[in-house]
């Protein structure tokens, strides 16, 4: 009847004050959702923070200022936590964005494994991080893995390799975990941003004399920057806060070799029962981290520009 | 147009929404039979089903209580139960172990039985040393044991026959030269494992095993005062890191041990992969099991090496939480009700701890059953009576237990892989862990 | 391309075993995995395992489906079984899991296009303040953020509810989402809504009448990214869930690969069973999930 045909030119008066309350409308249900968890939070951990809060000595909780900063960045954990993540941190982010290059790269041919691969290339993103963890425990296990047992039957290896007993092989043993777990998804980043270089780009280039190689330097590589930003910014924060992964496969260990500062943050909390430090860790990861992205989004508007 | 039934079916909806409402407070009313009081019950994950078993007898003893259990991995228990208690969501009844004991009393989290529940104290003549110890603390009883064991050395006896060796080592050294002769026919590649990973929370009590065994009398880690003793030169903490370094450097000891914690241990044992190991006691109930392996029934237990067999002790227990006993009388003698039949006597008899012992092979904190014949029938199946009383008599509680021995326990961890590493000398690792030791007390 | 046939050739065996190799490293784990669940424990534990199952047996699915205790897990003698119900907990679990990742999934993209929009499009006071602000949310490590977490929660009575996994998750996915949507918002051209506008539309309308069907493959993007985070979630699932009424398929598999009495087939076994929906999702949904994506990361 007249009413639908009306509801599509409403009064301007009531239109405009409708669209200018609606920004805030549209974004208020968002709005409280996170700022109910997050103000509080923050809030709370904040007030921890300053405050000397070891859980057992529950009776005094004095003011201290910034002296539970200060003790945590002091501490021999922190050094050897910031020295193992830092690694862990660039290791596992030049791991994930060089797999996820080279897949794309091999993704983008016609071969026919490559149809296979593309098939299955989500799995590893689909699973949760501790499902993930708990396998490549299994399989780099050294007395019933089945990666030793694959690389023994083949003849490659007499002895078991302890995989996650030495400090240097824990830590490749994590970062071909966190590869294996996070490649998939700059794989796929990184084939959106090549599938969308036109070819023409390529075939002049050919026509030029530019052999693969230097198509690739000169041209790919600098068409994919914002792609690699992306993927850059992503996987640091992910490798930064990685949790899960080392809380299942190495508890920190072997010698504190994999405590990255995260695992830290969780050790002063729930096995020393000091809220204080924990608390001011924490904000220490997150300001590390809001720092790297902020450069990072520097580095993305210089490109633009 | 407004169609009438709109409103009848509006005065309909709302009578119906009057007979829900009153229908749901009317449920909610006490019919007649005593409210239940209810238990919340958190324990480490094992034996799930025995627990749920007991739980059931003792509700149809007790048919105004009801218990409703939780459990986490053992891996994780104590973390958890950090959070939990942090957030101020205990649960009332808890299983506890003697190295957080103190932790969890300085932080007001659990309870001091003996305060509401004077009888308890009846039951402590009945306790091994080592067990009354581990639940005391500050004077006050927190627990009655369901479980209480030693840590023992096992070996595989065919692989032992295999390598024409009769007897079991009785030294250190002797282990290694065994270990030795074992590796260089071919029958395991690393003859010892030990589950010292990282998160593993009885490696400690391993560790503490070893220097016991080479250590005569009290004194051996820590002083009465709780200072430390083993960081002197040649202490017998020395001697065993020293004795792991070398274990490891010559392959003995599998590299793996570092990420190794209980249960793969005992795996690796039941799959004939190693010779010798160091574990809580009931382990050998379990590799011993019928037709559970190649080798059941030829694990065997020998007293710990070195010069006074000595060993760890070590308690676990039900514990009640100070949340319950801020909810009332009824809860705390519901609770009372529950620690009493799960840790204490029920007609005169230790049911639940017996049934433990019988079945799964667990050692008890309770003298008693010692003597009681169908434990020894159940213990003489896996292991040797003598040699298990034997050690039991050697064994003695962990020393330097305090409210930070968590902390330390978490750091000492580290420093003794550090050490077996190579990464730091003995004497470095000895320093720093009882430098922290110190610097934990001074808090 | 005038490559002679020979190069080409080896050029495609080349790839071809990159392929392999590739596949091997992605699928293997879930094969062996999928292999172990039909092994007996002893099998598993030898030197090398085998690969393909000596002794088949479908006896600890049976076990996790119907509860019939496998025959070697009997009591024999006098010790008991060792088994553990934990491992039949794993269906419930996935049904939870399920239940709150499809919640979230939903409350995502209906909130997050609504908001998504808004930022993409319009300018307003505090834009730049509130669109930082949702994203900083997601800087906080877990661990901070724990206990406060459980502290709210448990004051609004929620422990043990689904409404509190949801809400939380809520708050753990909608940044990305509203991130996400922003962008493939912003790289839709605007002509075509503009002419809806000019016809009268107002934002919302635009939104939802023109916008919205030409963003479905981002819609989707965004709604597979929220299943997924939600449905794999397991730090704060294992916190704020207590019975098996709320907890989730990760909680069940950390607790049964923890628990002595569950022997590495039956823990296989849970986790094969846990993978097979979020497998099958990410086979079927790749399309899309790749179609999403590009558009938001290709910026123009």
């Amino acid at each position: 009847m007249g009413a639908s045909q009306i509801s599509a030119v409403k009064s301007p008066a009531r239109s405009l004050n409708w669209e200018r309350v609606y920004p805030y409308l549209s974004i208020l249900p968002v709005f409280l959702v996170i700022a109910l968890f997050t103000i509080y939070p923050v809030l709370y951990s904040l007030w921890i923070s300053l405050h000397r809060y070891v859980l057992t000595q529950p009776k005094s909780h004095p003011f201290v200022g910034l002296r539970n900063f200060s003790e945590t960045i002091g501490s021999y954990y922190f050094t050897n936590s910031i020295a193992v993540t830092g690694i862990y941190a660039v290791a596992a982010v030049l791991g994930v964005i060089v797999f996820g290059l080279l897949v794309a790269l091999f993704l983008n041919t016609r071969v026919r494994t490559a149809g296979i691969v593309k098939i299955l290339i989500l799995l590893p993103w689909a699973i949760p991080a501790v499902t993930s963890g708990l396998l490549w425990k299994w399989l780099l296990n050294a007395d019933f893995g089945a990666l030793n047992g694959l690389l023994y039957s083949l003849g490659i290896i007499n002895n078991y390799i302890p995989f996650l007993a030495t400090p240097e092989l824990a830590r490749v043993s994590l970062i071909l975990a966190q590869i294996w777990k996070e490649g998939p998804l700059a794989a796929i980043f990184f084939l959106a941003g090549l599938q969308l270089i036109p070819k023409e780009i390529y075939e002049t280039a050919r026509i030029d004399g530019g052999g693969n190689w230097r198509i690739f330097w000169h041209i790919t590589l600098p068409l994919l920057r914002p792609t690699l930003l992306v993927v850059l910014v992503y996987e640091t924060m992910t490798a930064i806060l990685t949790f899960d992964i080392i809380a299942v496969m190495t508890g920190g260990g072997p010698a504190d070799a994999t405590a990255l500062i995260s695992w830290f943050a969780y050790a002063e909390i729930f096995k020393n029962l000091n809220l204080g430090h924990g608390s001011a860790l924490a904000f220490v990861i997150a300001l590390i981290t809001l720092v790297l992205i902020i450069l990072y989004l520097r580095a993305l508007r210089t490109e633009e520009a | 147009m407004r169609p009438k039934t709109s409103i009848r079916s509006l005065r309909r909806l709302g009578l119906l929404f009057v007979a829900l409402v009153f229908l749901a407070f009317g449920s909610m009313l006490p019919v007649g039979a005593v409210q239940a009081t209810n238990l919340n019950f958190v324990v480490w994950s094992y034996g799930i089903e025995t627990i749920q078993s007991n739980i059931q007898n003792f509700q149809k003893l007790n048919p105004d209580i009801t218990v409703k259990l939780q459990d986490y991995s053992w891996l994780q228990y104590h973390d958890t139960m950090v959070g939990r208690f942090t957030a101020n969501n205990a649960p009332e009844v808890l299983y506890g172990s003697d190295h957080w004991l103190q932790e969890w009393a300085n932080a007001g989290w659990l309870e001091p039985l003996d305060t509401h529940f004077p009888q308890v104290k009846e039951y402590s003549n009945d306790l091994a040393p080592y067990a009354l110890q581990g639940m005391t603390y500050n004077g006050h009883i927190y627990g009655l044991s369901y479980y209480a064991d030693t840590i023992v050395f096992v070996y595989n006896e065919e692989h032992l026959s295999k390598a024409g060796i009769t007897k079991p080592p009785e030294t250190w050294d002797d282990v290694l030269s065994q270990a030795q002769t074992i590796k260089d026919k071919g029958i395991a590649e690393y003859p010892i494992i030990l589950a010292f990973s990282q998160q593993e929370g009885a490696s400690i009590e391993a560790f503490y095993s070893m220097v016991y065994s080479r250590f005569d009398g009290p004194g051996a880690m820590f002083d009465e005062k709780n200072t430390p003793t083993f960081n002197k030169a040649g202490s017998a903490a020395a001697q065993t890191i020293d004795w792991l370094k070398t274990a490891y450097d010559k392959k003995l000891l599998d590299p793996a041990s570092l990420q190794t914690a209980e249960i793969d241990q005992v795996k690796s044992m039941q799959a004939g992969a190693h010779t010798f190991t160091i574990f809580p006691q009931y382990n050998l109930a379990e590799l011993n099991k019928p037709a559970s392996s190649d080798f059941a029934g030829k694990f065997k237990m020998a007293l710990m090496p070195g010069s006074s067999h000595a060993t760890v002790g070590y308690v676990r227990f039900y514990a009640m939480s100070s949340a319950a006993a801020k909810q009332g009388q009824a809860t705390l003698d519901a609770a009372w009700k529950f620690l009493e039949y799960f840790g204490g006597k029920t007609n005169g008899k230790y049911e639940v701890v017996k049934r433990w012992a019988v079945e799964n092979g667990l050692g008890f904190a309770q003298l008693p059953l010692f003597d009681d014949p169908d434990v020894a029938k159940a213990f003489g199946a896996w292991g040797d009576i003598p040699t298990i009383k034997a050690q039991a008599k050697l064994a003695r509680i962990k020393e330097g237990l305090t409210p930070w021995y968590g902390s330390w326990d978490v750091f000492t961890r580290a420093e003794v892989q550090k050490a077996i590493l190579g990464q730091e000398s003995t004497a470095d690792a000895l320093k720093a862990m009882a430098d922290k030791y110190t610097e934990l007390s001074t808090q | 391309m005038n490559v002679p046939r020979t190069k080409r050739l080896l050029n495609s065996a080349l790839l071809n075993l990159i392929g392999l190799a590739l596949i091997v490293y992605l699928a293997g784990p879930f094969l062996w995995v999928i292999t172990a669940s039909f092994q007996g424990e002893n099998e598993l534990l030898r030197k090398p395992p085998s690969f393909i199952p000596q002794n088949p047996t479908l006896a600890n699915y049976n076990y996790v489906f119907t509860g019939t205790i496998p025959q070697e897990y009997q009591v024999k003698g006098q010790l008991r079984s060792r088994i553990s119900q934990e491992a039949r907990l794993i269906a419930p679990a996935l049904k939870n899991s399920f239940v709150v990742a499809l919640s979230v999934m939903a409350v995502d993209v209906v909130l997050g296009a609504l908001a998504g929009f808004t930022f993409a499009r319009r300018r307003f006071r505090f834009k730049n303040a509130s669109y930082n602000f949702i994203l900083a949310s997601r800087l906080l490590p877990a661990m901070a953020i724990a206990i406060p977490y459980y502290v709210i929660v448990q004051s609004l009575g929620l422990l043990d509810s689904y409404l509190a996994l949801i809400l939380v998750y809520l708050a753990l996915t909608l940044p990305f989402t509203v991130w996400f949507l922003t962008l493939y918002f912003t790289n839709i051209p605007k002509e075509i809504e503009e002419a809806a506008m000019i016809d009268g539309c107002n934002t919302f309308q635009a939104l939802v009448r023109v916008v919205l069907p030409m963003a479905l493959p981002g819609l989707v993007a965004a709604a597979a990214f929220a299943f997924m985070t939600s449905y794999n979630e397991f730090l704060f699932a294992r916190f704020l869930t207590q019975s098996i009424n709320t907890q989730t398929g990760p909680v069940i598999i950390a607790s049964v690969s923890g628990n002595p009495d569950a022997s590495y087939t039956l823990i296989s076994v849970c986790i094969t069973l846990a993978i097979i929906p979020p497998l099958i999702l990410a086979v079927t949904m790749r399309r899309w999930l790749t179609e999403g994506l590009s558009s938001s990361v290709t910026f123009r």
